[in-house]
């Protein structure tokens, strides 16, 4: 088949995926641009009749658009960075160390990564209520969320990384050894670069969940000032006697748009970094 | 040793909020949480006998199964395609990955908008192009608001699926395809004998991995239809979530917590014990 | 403006009377609020008496938590549950017999001021009250009514609004006729229950009976759903109502879509802001045999473990005096609870206000029994089977009666 026809072939075979895909996209955009008498105008049109990027302002100051994306990257980052942390040594431990346990150990990761925060938000507050910190409790505080992150994401990361670690030859690090290397330098000089991959990939999808993640912070946080977005956007919709539609597509917007740069300019890297994989 | 901080973390963020829901299954709880005594299997015959539970659990199944399977049967595909070199493939991928850089939530409330009967944008388009003559409420009725649900599921776990695979596809070595077809096999012969199969790992993890999330998915259903209308698009944990903080039962609601939790702990055994067997 | 003036000046002779308190080195005590969003007034308004308090308490700092009224009773669930609740929060009456029964309310009437009690509207005051002991006051109120659409009404020939479910029938087939939605039908999100009640009340069935068992599956309660299914099967309501919340038919009624719809006195002030030019009436809720409306309050109540009960106790003094009421109630569009609040022109020169305080002689308050959430999923639950069509009315309340009994009362 040539490459025209070939490329022909495939875009109309994922066009219908594609167009639904986009569409929350267009009516984010749409919505987002829509004067406030125009929103709830029936029946209801795709284009705005003029731009009203006041929207934003607005909702700028109504949500508190500037503090909420503080807390969410806050929050992804360093649970993020917590999750590696733990996750890196005790997946290189899984590949590369014979252990005793190491099923137990696996299972035991797998049923983590099955129980799902909500299932526990409860006695995950009465947790966070009964640790002091500072004056008060861990309840309402955003290391109480990044902590909940890393354990619940945990699993996941080991369960990936190991995957990964598996496929890196040990010989690599094993030829390292016998040109005098330390195991220690061994792991950093060899095994790291070649597992730097897995780890940018794992922790992408990490800081993903955690940007994502709505239960646990509705549940732990409280103070207004430390909410993160998709609490904000869900206050706007959830229980208000009237819903501003334009300033809650514009924030949903001005919130997706950073990450679905990044993640366009990331994806590629996420895929190789999956391909990757193995030494060629 | 090295695993001993995620056992540490993993065990205190996990095991502590367990001993509290079982604390609260087996008590009499107000509806401020406060524990007034041991009520024994009083919560357990509660949730046992109420029909919304049952309807919830039976209804959390149908969605785990259409969701995953529909991911699957469409990720399979699409990965598929990806996989082919052809113009403009980067922006495809990107365009296809897109839906995992919104917030569940937050696409949540943006398909609830354009699903809206009277304002949504689905309803307008469908009627510009003349497909139907007066709007329809999508999510009135739950004959059409549950499928709603279900195919927004099937599109927010299309690109992490579509990502593991295509992980997969790329660890299968294009030799063994050159060698396939100098030995005279056509191309749905070598995808049913070689791709499929040496696919069969990122599969199981993929199906694994979306089983667990989609079985345990809260915010679509919560942010589209709440369970609503009448009780009938919950899901356990949705139907977990209202009663606990909107009927104010948290006793009968850990209870659920604790059939959800036996659930996932057999559905997780039977899994091992498939693999055991496999290996 | 003259208010302005006087709450000034009490602010002062306030500030002159704590000055030599406040002039000890005393520490700064902290009362925290909980309160739940109203409208997008609320937390400035709170933010604003907080300061204003402060100026004249300077001892007392107050720091208000906002939230969301679906996220209210897990918020204060979570919080007691681990002991990190607020001094002061405002909750819906119908959660204050469980504070109680948990101890978690602290009675008032030993705190309160001379005087404070008897600042209140009696009937308002009244399911704040459990055992005797003032447990919540009413910050809070509102009552339902019927809005009108009156272009669409008088060419159907009621000019003045219906009177009667007869009336509102006949209105709905004339606007049917000409093609639009003639009596709104609310069967999504909260008070879906609320709404049958209207119904249910008005032909002479109540909710719960003498022993608060449910009595609302009595043939006047099958009546009246019967009622609401006949005309949604005529297509006299807007269609599929279980895919409209009040918030959505509110919206419907400010576009002029929609004829008739029953809600709080809120809408009001939305109309103005909103659909200034749309041309209104209101009227009591539709009689069938009897006059009825639904009343409702949301309390503030004092936690029973705070630390710092004097200090919130003159913040609530300092929140349920004349100014800062005015400005909630007329902000929010509530009707007032205290007496002078009420005396305010806004209320009493305001026609349309004063049907729905004319209605309160009338007015059925959700009753103080637990279980009353219960009852209202399962009657919500009930209402919805029946306009999807998958029960019959009767049956549908038989059962959720049974399923509320098993609640009630416990």
């Amino acid at each position: 088949m040539s490459r025209p026809l070939r490329s022909v072939l495939s875009w109309l075979v994922l066009s219908p995926l594609m167009a639904v895909t986009l569409l929350p996209f267009a009516v984010m955009i749409a919505t987002a641009l829509k004067p406030h008498d125009e929103v709830l105008s029936y029946p209801p049109t795709w284009l705005p009749r003029r731009l009203a990027w006041e929207n934003f302002r607005d909702m700028w100051d109504t949500v508190g658009f500037g503090q909420a994306a503080f807390n969410s990257v806050l929050i992804a980052v360093a649970a993020t960075a917590l999750a590696l942390a733990i996750a890196v040594p005790a997946a290189y431990a899984m590949s590369r160390l014979p252990m005793k346990g190491r099923g137990a150990y696996r299972q035991f990761l797998l049923v983590t990564q099955m129980l799902s925060p909500i299932l526990l938000v409860l006695g995950l507050f009465r947790m966070a209520a009964a640790i002091p910190f500072g004056d008060a409790t861990m309840a309402d505080t955003r290391l109480g969320v990044i902590i909940v992150y890393a354990a619940y994401h945990l699993a996941f990361a080991v369960w990936m990384l190991s995957s990964y670690f598996a496929t890196i030859p040990a010989d690599l690090e094993e030829a390292a050894w016998i040109d005098g290397a330390s195991r220690g330098r061994a792991v950093l000089s060899v095994f790291l670069p070649l597992a730097l991959p897995a780890i940018a990939v794992t922790g992408i999808v990490t800081f993903v969940a955690s940007w994502n993640e709505f239960t646990v912070a509705l549940t732990l946080l409280r103070d207004p000032s430390r909410l993160t977005l998709p609490l904000k956007v869900v206050n706007l919709v959830a229980g208000r006697y009237s819903v501003e539609w334009n300033q809650v597509m514009a924030a949903t917007l001005l919130a997706t748009l950073p990450v679905a740069v990044v993640f366009s300019l990331l994806q590629r890297y996420l895929v190789t970094g999956l391909t990757l994989g193995a030494v060629k | 040793m090295l695993i001993l901080p995620s056992l540490l973390l993993a065990l205190g963020v996990i095991f502590y909020p367990f001993y509290e829901i079982v604390r609260l299954a087996v008590s009499d709880v107000s509806r401020f949480g406060l524990v007034r005594g041991f009520s024994g299997w009083d919560n357990f015959n509660r949730v046992a006998a109420d029909p919304v539970f049952l309807d919830a659990l039976v209804r959390t199944l149908v969605w785990t199964a259409t969701v995953v399977g529909g991911t699957i049967l469409l990720a399979l595909p699409v990965a598929l395609v990806l996989r082919e070199d052809f113009w403009g493939r980067g922006v495809a991928r990107t365009i296809l990955m897109l839906p995992w850089s919104i917030a569940l939530s937050m696409a949540a409330v943006v398909w609830l908008w354009a699903f809206n009967a009277d304002y949504g944008m689905i309803n307008a388009t469908l009627q510009h192009w003349g497909l139907i003559d007066k709007p329809l409420h999508w999510m009135a009725r739950p004959e059409t608001a549950f499928p709603v649900d279900v195919g927004i599921g099937i599109i927010v776990s299309i690109p992490f699926t579509v990502t593991i695979l295509l992980g997969g596809l790329s660890s299968i070595p294009g030799e063994i395809y050159e060698a396939a077809r100098i030995d005279g096999a056509r191309p749905w012969q070598s995808f049913w004998l070689m791709t499929l199969p040496m696919l069969r790992p990122f599969m199981n993890i993929a199906i694994v991995l979306n089983v667990i999330h989609v079985f345990n998915s809260f915010p679509i259903i919560w942010v589209m239809t709440q369970g609503g209308p009448d009780n009938r698009t919950h899901i356990l944990v949705t139907y977990l979530y209202e009663l606990s903080f909107y009927l104010g039962r948290p006793g009968p609601a850990a209870v659920v917590s604790l059939v959800v939790l036996a659930i996932v702990f057999s559905a997780t055994a039977v899994y091992m014990w498939l693999r055991e067997r496999e290996a | 403006m003259r208010q302005g003036w006087k709450w000034l000046a009490g602010a002062c002779a306030a500030l002159a009377f704590v000055a030599p308190q406040a002039a000890r080195p005393a520490q700064a005590e902290t009362v925290r609020m909980t309160v739940s969003f109203y409208s997008a007034a609320t937390g400035p308004y709170f933010e604003k008496m907080a300061a204003d308090f402060h100026a004249a308490n300077p001892g007392i700092d107050v720091k208000i938590e906002v939230v969301n009224w679906p996220s209210l009773l897990q918020k204060l669930q979570t919080d007691i549950g681990g002991g990190t609740n607020a001094d002061v929060s405002i909750i819906g009456t119908r959660w204050l017999l469980d504070f109680v029964k948990d101890g978690i309310a602290e009675p008032l009437d030993g705190l309160m001021a001379p005087g404070f009690k008897e600042r209140f509207i009696g009937p308002f005051l009244k399911p704040g009250q459990i055992g005797g002991k003032i447990y919540g006051l009413p910050i809070a109120a509102s009552a339902r009514a019927m809005y009108y659409n009156k272009a669409m009404l008088t060419k159907a020939g009621f000019p003045n609004g219906p009177k009667t479910w007869d009336d509102v029938v006949a209105v709905a087939e004339k606007v049917k006729a000409d093609g639009g939605n003639g009596f709104g039908l609310m069967a999504k999100g909260t008070e879906v229950d609320v709404y049958f009640y209207y119904a249910l009340w008005t032909h002479g069935g109540d909710v719960l009976d003498a022993n608060q068992k449910a009595a609302f599956n009595s043939p006047a309660g099958v009546k009246a759903l019967s009622l609401y299914k006949s005309m949604l099967d005529r297509g006299l309501t807007e269609p599929g109502p279980t895919n409209y919340t009040r918030e959505d038919l509110q919206n419907q009624f400010k576009q002029g879509r929609l004829a008739m719809v029953m809600t709080a006195p809120f809408l009001i002030n939305q109309i103005a802001k909103e659909a200034p030019t749309l041309d209104y009436g209101i009227v009591p809720v539709p009689t069938g045999t009897t006059q009825a409306t639904y009343a409702v309050t949301d309390s503030v109540v004092l936690f029973a473990n705070s630390k710092v009960k004097p200090a919130a106790m003159k913040w609530l003094d300092f929140l349920f005096t004349a100014a800062p009421r005015i400005t909630f109630t007329k902000g929010e569009g509530f009707l007032p609870t205290t007496n002078d609040e009420a005396k305010d022109p806004a209320f009493t020169e305001n026609e349309r206000l004063k049907v729905f305080v004319n209605l309160l002689p009338n007015a059925r308050f959700a009753p103080t029994v637990t279980g009353w959430e219960d009852t209202a999923k399962a009657v919500t639950d009930a209402v919805q089977s029946v306009y999807l069509g998958t029960a019959t009315p009767e049956a549908a309340l038989n059962a959720a009666a049974a399923k509320a009994n098993q609640s009630l009362g416990k």
